[in-house]
């Protein structure tokens, strides 16, 4: 017997809409649907453990089941909770593999160090094989690349002109913008000073979330500890808000943290904005930067953590305010790569059955660009369409650098 | 009109009656019970489906309490698919006596009863969810059995060996010829059909019904009902039994049970002629949730599932008129002695879980009467489902391509016959409810072979209905099963979903708010929105034209 | 970034006022919490279907003057017979701009076949339900397959064969029912209860598969004119599997409703909310909002659960947050409450009196028709008895009406919405 914290299964009514919306179940029979692996079976997992069934591995938690809910029922959290604390723990070599996926801070400090190498080589064909087969990453996927050095050190060289500022934001940077793509975090400076704030940054590491799927939760805690104390120690004598750049990141540390990890995030939990929504109340209040025109036909995808927050409506707003942008909103479904899934070989073809739909309307707006919040869906959403992806600050970036140029 | 003959003729289904069946068949005697509802329906079907240590009586009845430890640890022989063995606690809370749980302590090491005193941090790792701020704790060997199965495996037993059973059949009368008791006459409700059944000796098993079976012969049997309430908390909120370490009183007890918890119960009188028109009261309610979260505090965040009550049927010995000598022991009557009447034999009172040594006795005196010599085995021969005792996650292994959930609540419920019920063959493991994962082939199973005429009967053999929808989903499903594997048509089935839905709401009624509302509310809409079921029931609502 | 108009609730009552005010202009944004109880509808709209007696209406256009007359505090009182018909009239051209198109009978109530065999009066049905094909057939008293699929657990042809027989209607009818072998339910593997409506419908939304299958179907309906099958033609584009299937079978197809999830229902929730973002709304799914600042009868801000005090903002609100099953309204030990603004309710003390004695009651439940009451505009009152000036409720969250009883949920939905769309339409323009 477990000590019953997350009982928000009993409010089920057992309407079986959850499963109507799940992308998993929608491709494959393989998976039973979140209604038969959350509410229904966690009643049975209680009484005992050995009725789990490992079906519900194929659960993506995309939280698409949470948002088609009408009880409030926590379904992709009771599913995930049950992955590991009712199952055994093997040491197989995909344990091996989720450890490599998952300690994004481990291998992405290793990474930025050699990181014109480790490109080169994750590009190779043979590399690639060498991963399907003995580590189970299928050898479709393509790997983002590593930037030189970190993000952190490129910003403490440039902290001098964000203290100049009255009014601050602390941000969030995450695993992407650190170890990825430093660019992206430029422009989040860019478009924070154009607004009037500066910006600032303090001791942080990944947010977790690669963690939580692959079950490594004691791991997942200490840095949501960490993350905790330390964001709540930088803003805690003013009222700075912390933004993150990342959809995942602020749904980590706004939902996860309290729910799932059942930690106490009270010194962070009302300061943490996603972008947008920062940006949001800015425009609302009329600070509004000057923007060039976009001139650009671009086709919105709202990634599945955005909307489990409620927040694609922000995003959506400040995209309208980019003067010249032809913005088409598309349809609200998963890409697939749900994170760390789509990198399984075992889920590799569900993650491209579900992104298919997905794809396919992509295709029928014909963009010149897609825009989007979330990293991996950009990654998912580059490699298996023509098409390249963009993150809404880095276009409100573009807009507001542009009005330089325009203005010679 | 039929006549059926027999050696042993039961009157009443319960643990008792089938207990006594499958006792006399296992002597060689055939027999045929007769039931007036299903199987387990009376006070069988309506207890909190404890298996005493026996500590409860330890303080004040050491015989019962003894009675218990022993029978206790036989049936987890015997009946092991039907037991859990969770072990219980008792628990004592400030506002309780302190000296009491001494006083348990000494009883039940007097009755033979294993007893520990244990930390409260020890009880807390055994029951993470009970209440920190308890004073003592006590670990007692209790464990929960499910009457449902119980009482389904003995008929099970006993039909395979050549015994008959009748269920929805009313026992009009005794008859008697020369001041002896011969037979008894039936009314099968199902047919409207009348028949006579003759046979050597007629055993009255009937519990708190069986005032009105003696009344038929003349003889006077008199019973004060004592109506117990307990209300079904929505999934298991504790794993082991959790006592309160007092004089027994109202809401004492939180018994897990299968994929739920109960919290029973309560004592109110009721006048005899009251006990078919039995209900929750609001009160009882309100007592039970409030002393229940005494005990575990969870319950009061908890949805509550359903509220019920059975009959304690308390015979009074000796003819007493006013209820002073009224026991709970077991009463074991032989009319001819007591009344002149040959050839009828009451048992009563007693505790579900000494239906076994009750059905010993009776079959002792049955077998005396009829120069049966044989000697009883019921205790020591498995019941059907309990001949292999292997652990569920082998069992589960076995069934490779069907899900652990399914495979697992199947081995639960039917033990060993898991291999008669999920074969290979696809469309028999579909689900029909998805709350407890009863397949189909588990109703066909039961419609085919366990008595099942009704989806009120298929939900005491499958718990079918008996999750959180509470029939919202698996009804319908279920109904048209019945014309697939029954032998109804369209409109019987469609009138078997109406009498479930009803008999469903009689215990969702008492517990009418919250979640229990919100799927009422879906049901409603469901089978009265979207089907018109109600219209057929009221001959309404339809057009001329 | 104020909006015109914020809807809390996105079932089919506020998808339709939505709807009304981004057609005229208005910037409007609803905010939902969990897909709505169009899920488990019928799929048909009910006007008004039984009197108070349980007969069934015939003329609901003509029933409804002595209906309001006699329930002066119903919704369809407060919106007026003439607003009722517009709204109904409203809401059929709208889906109908995206494939799901509405059958009525000349103004007159139609009886759809329930999968129990039982006849439902109702005023708008999908065309692949009923349709005038479907009533003229009927006419000829002709053969009638009730086909199901093999493996599809939510519907029993049986049943409603045996109790359609035993219409008056229908019982020198020739009904018989049937089962069909779907070879995709085979790859079910070990999952093959989860075979559920919405997993055929997704087989027959496929091109490749619609000629199999209606081969299939026409086989096992012999010689009959008529072939009633679950309500599973797919949701996006049902009017052209429809079509597809009857013209490759030559049989009068019918939809049935059966058990959730509803197919027929999705299309119509799919189909609002897709002409509601086409036409420049925003639907929030992410989010709920659990409370609202009241100042001088001004509602102000709502609060969110995600984010507390929400930075979005109107000048009017409308309520469609609907009845328990959605949290519209919740129940408790002994009370009942709305509970996102406190709003007054009106029910009586004691549990018991919430319900009737048989769930199959003729007179319904009473706890049916509890709900928000509010003045002649819809506007509710708070817990102090004032009217909130900006607020209006709409749909299954109000008071004084039971739409199973009476047979009326999608027109009040509907008809209250428009209602409050209109006034809100009104003031802005002002």
């Amino acid at each position: 017997m477990i000590k019953l914290e997350n009982i928000s299964f009993d409010h089920c009514i057992k309407c079986t809409v959850c499963t109507v919306y799940c992308p998993v179940a929608r491709v494959t029979h393989l998976y039973p649907g979140p209604k038969q692996s959350g509410p229904d079976t966690e009643r049975l997992r209680i009484k005992s453990p050995e009725l789990l069934d490992i079906s519900l591995k194929y659960c993506s938690n995309c939280k698409r089941c949470e948002i088609a809910c009408p009880s409030d029922v926590k379904i992709a959290d009771i599913i995930q909770s049950a992955k590991w604390k009712y199952s055994k723990r093997s040491l197989k070599i995909s344990r091996i593999r989720d450890f490599l996926l998952s300690r994004t801070d481990l291998m992405g400090g290793v990474a930025t160090w050699f990181s014109p190498i480790v490109n080169f080589f994750t590009g190779l064909g043979i590399v690639k094989f060498f991963l399907n087969t003995f580590l189970k990453i299928p050898k479709q996927r393509r790997f983002p690349k590593y930037a030189q050095g970190t993000f952190e050190r490129w910003f403490n060289k440039n902290i001098k002109e964000q203290q100049g500022y009255d009014k601050k934001v602390l941000y969030f940077h995450g695993c992407y913008v650190n170890y990825n793509y430093h660019q992206q975090g430029k422009d989040v400076i860019t478009v924070m000073n154009a607004l009037g704030y500066g910006v600032e940054m303090t001791d942080e590491k990944c947010c977790g979330v690669p963690m939580i799927a692959n079950g490594f939760l004691k791991k997942a805690t200490k840095n949501a500890k960490f993350n905790i104390k330390s964001l709540g120690k930088a803003v805690s004598n003013s009222d700075k808000r912390i933004i993150a750049s990342s959809s995942s990141c602020a749904l980590a540390m706004k939902h996860e943290y309290p729910n799932l990890l059942e930690l106490d995030n009270s010194p962070i939990a009302d300061r943490v904005d996603y972008i947008t929504r920062f940006i949001f109340d800015e425009f609302k209040k009329g600070n509004i930067p000057e923007m060039a025109p976009v001139n650009l036909k671009a086709a919105y995808h709202s990634p599945c953590h955005l909307e489990r927050m409620g927040g694609v409506v922000y995003t959506i707003e400040v995209l309208r305010k980019i003067p010249g942008l032809d913005l088409k909103l598309l349809h609200s479904e998963c890409c697939g790569i749900s994170g760390t899934y789509g990198f399984k070989s075992e889920y590799y073809t569900i993650a491209q059955d579900v992104g298919n739909e997905l794809f396919d309307r992509i295709d029928a707006v014909k963009p010149e660009i897609v825009v989007t919040d979330c990293e991996t869906c950009k990654w998912q959403i580059e490699m298996s369409t023509p098409y390249q992806v963009i993150h809404p600050i880095s276009l409100l970036a573009q807009a507001i650098r542009d009005v330089n140029k325009s203005g010679d | 009109m039929k006549t059926f003959e027999t050696d042993v003729i039961v009157i009443g289904g319960g643990a008792t009656g089938t207990g006594t069946l499958r006792d006399c068949t296992l002597r060689g005697m055939k027999g045929i019970l007769i039931e007036k509802n299903d199987i387990a329906s009376g006070t069988t079907g309506r207890n909190h489906g404890l298996l005493h240590s026996g500590a409860r009586y330890a303080v004040k009845d050491l015989e019962s309490a003894s009675e218990c430890i022993s029978e206790n640890k036989i049936l987890k022989k015997i009946a092991w698919h039907c037991i859990e063995d969770t072990g219980g606690l008792f628990v004592t809370l400030p506002e309780d006596d302190p000296a009491y749980h001494n006083m348990l302590m000494e009883g039940c090491s007097y009755a033979g009863i294993d007893v520990d005193e244990i930390s409260i941090n020890k009880a807390l790792e055994i029951e993470p969810n009970l209440n920190p701020n308890i004073l003592y704790a006590l670990k007692v060997p209790d464990g929960t059995i499910d009457p449902f199965r119980l009482s389904a495996a003995n008929i099970l037993d006993s039909m395979e060996r050549g015994s008959k059973v009748f269920t929805h059949t009313d026992v009009t009368s005794l008859i008697l010829a020369n001041g002896r008791v011969t037979g008894v006459r039936c009314y099968d409700k199902a047919s409207h059909e009348e028949f006579e059944v003759y046979g050597k000796i007629v055993v009255n098993a009937s519990g708190v019904w069986g005032q009105q079976v003696c009344e038929s012969a003349g003889i006077e049997l008199k019973m004060f009902p004592s109506k117990g309430s307990m209300v079904i908390i929505d999934y298991r909120i504790n794993n082991v039994v959790v006592n309160r370490c007092r004089i027994p009183s109202d809401g004492d007890i939180i018994v897990p049970g299968d994929t739920v918890s109960l919290i029973g119960t309560t004592s109110r009188k009721i006048d005899y002629d009251r006990i078919e028109e039995l209900v929750v009261d609001d009160d009882e309610i309100e007592v039970l949730l409030e002393d229940g979260e005494k005990l575990i505090p969870n319950v009061k965040k908890t949805r509550v599932l359903r509220a019920y009550c059975g009959v304690r049927p308390l015979v009074a010995i000796s003819g007493e008129m006013e209820g002073r000598d009224i026991s709970r022991g077991i009463v074991l009557i032989d009319h001819n002695e007591r009344d002149g009447v040959e050839g009828l034999i009451t048992i009563a009172g007693g505790k579900l879980m000494t239906y076994r040594l009750m059905a010993q006795m009776t079959t002792d005196l049955v077998g005396k009467k009829l120069g049966v010599k044989k000697k009883c085995t019921t205790h020591k021969v498995p019941l059907p489902g309990s001949e292999k005792r292997i652990p569920h996650q082998k069992k589960i292994k076995h069934f490779s391509g069907i899900s652990n959930s399914v495979v697992g609540s199947t081995h639960y419920r039917h033990g060993e016959r898991v291999h008669n019920i999920l074969s290979k063959d696809k469309k028999n493991y579909g689900l029909i409810c998805e709350c407890e994962m009863v397949t189909a082939g588990e109703v066909e199973y039961a419609i085919k072979h366990l008595n099942v005429k009704d989806i009120v009967d298929l939900r005491r053999r499958t718990r079918v209905g008996m999750g959180p929808c509470q029939g919202e989903l698996c009804s319908y499903r279920a109904a048209g099963l019945f014309t697939e594997y029954g032998d109804k048509d369209g409109t019987e089935s469609t009138r078997l979903l109406t009498e479930f839905l009803e008999e469903r709401w009689k215990g969702i009624k008492p517990v009418f708010w919250g979640d229990a509302m919100r799927e009422i509310e879906f049901t409603y809409w469901i089978y009265q929105g979207l089907f018109g079921l109600g219209n057929i029931e009221n001959n309404k609502g339809e057009p001329d034209r | 970034m104020n909006y015109d108009c914020i809807i809390i609730g996105g079932g089919i009552s506020g998808l339709t006022a939505g709807i009304k005010c981004v057609h005229e202009g208005l910037s409007c944004a609803i905010i939902s919490s969990g897909m709505s109880a169009l899920h488990f509808s019928s799929g048909s709209i009910d006007m008004l279907g039984y009197t108070d007696n349980g007969d069934v209406i015939y003329e609901p256009h003509k029933y409804i003057d002595e209906f309001i007359d006699s329930h002066k505090s119903h919704p369809y009182a407060k919106c007026g017979r003439d607003m009722v018909a517009d709204s109904l009239q409203f809401f059929q051209d709208q889906v109908a701009n995206r494939n799901v198109e509405f059958f009525h009978n000349n103004s007159s109530n139609h009886f759809h076949v329930t999968a129990l065999g039982t006849l439902k009066p109702t005023y708008l049905s999908q065309r692949s339900v009923f349709n005038e094909k479907v009533r003229n057939g009927f006419a000829n008293k002709p053969s009638i397959a009730i086909i199901n699929f093999e493996g599809f657990r939510d519907f029993h042809p049986e049943l409603a064969a045996s109790n359609l027989k035993r219409n008056q209607l229908f019982n020198d009818f020739e009904i018989f029912a049937r089962t069909i072998q779907l070879s995709e339910f085979n790859n079910t593997n070990k999952n093959p209860h989860e075979f559920r409506s919405i997993d055929i419908a997704r087989i027959l939304e496929k091109d490749k598969n619609i000629e199999r299958i209606a081969s299939q179907i026409k086989e096992a309906a012999g010689n009959a004119l008529f072939a009633g099958i679950p309500a599973l033609l797919g949701i996006h584009d049902s009017e052209r599997v429809h079509r597809k299937l009857e013209e490759l079978t030559g049989l009068i197809i019918y939809e049935i409703p059966t058990l959730p999830p509803s197919i027929l229902g999705m299309r119509i929730d799919d189909a609002l909310k897709t002409i509601f973002a086409d036409a420049g709304g925003v639907f929030i799914a992410g989010d709920k909002v659990i409370s609202g600042e009241i100042d001088n009868n001004i509602l102000t801000h709502i609060h969110t659960q995600n984010y507390g005090k929400a930075h979005l903002t109107a000048h009017h609100y409308i309520l469609s947050t609907g009845s328990f099953f959605s949290g519209g309204m919740v129940s408790e030990f002994d009370s009942i409450h709305e509970p996102v603004f406190g709003l007054q309710l009106d029910y009586p003390k004691g549990r018991s009196n919430w319900y009737s004695q048989n769930f199959f009651d003729r007179k319904s439940h009473p706890f049916l028709h509890y709900g928000v009451d509010t003045d002649n505009n819809l506007r509710p009152r708070d817990k102090n008895g004032d009217t909130i000036q900006n607020l209006y409720c709409t749909g299954a969250i109000l008071a004084n009406y039971d739409p199973i009883r009476e047979g009326s949920g999608g027109g009040v939905a509907i008809s209250t919405a428009y209602f409050a769309a209109r006034q809100i339409i009104e003031k802005c323009k002002e």
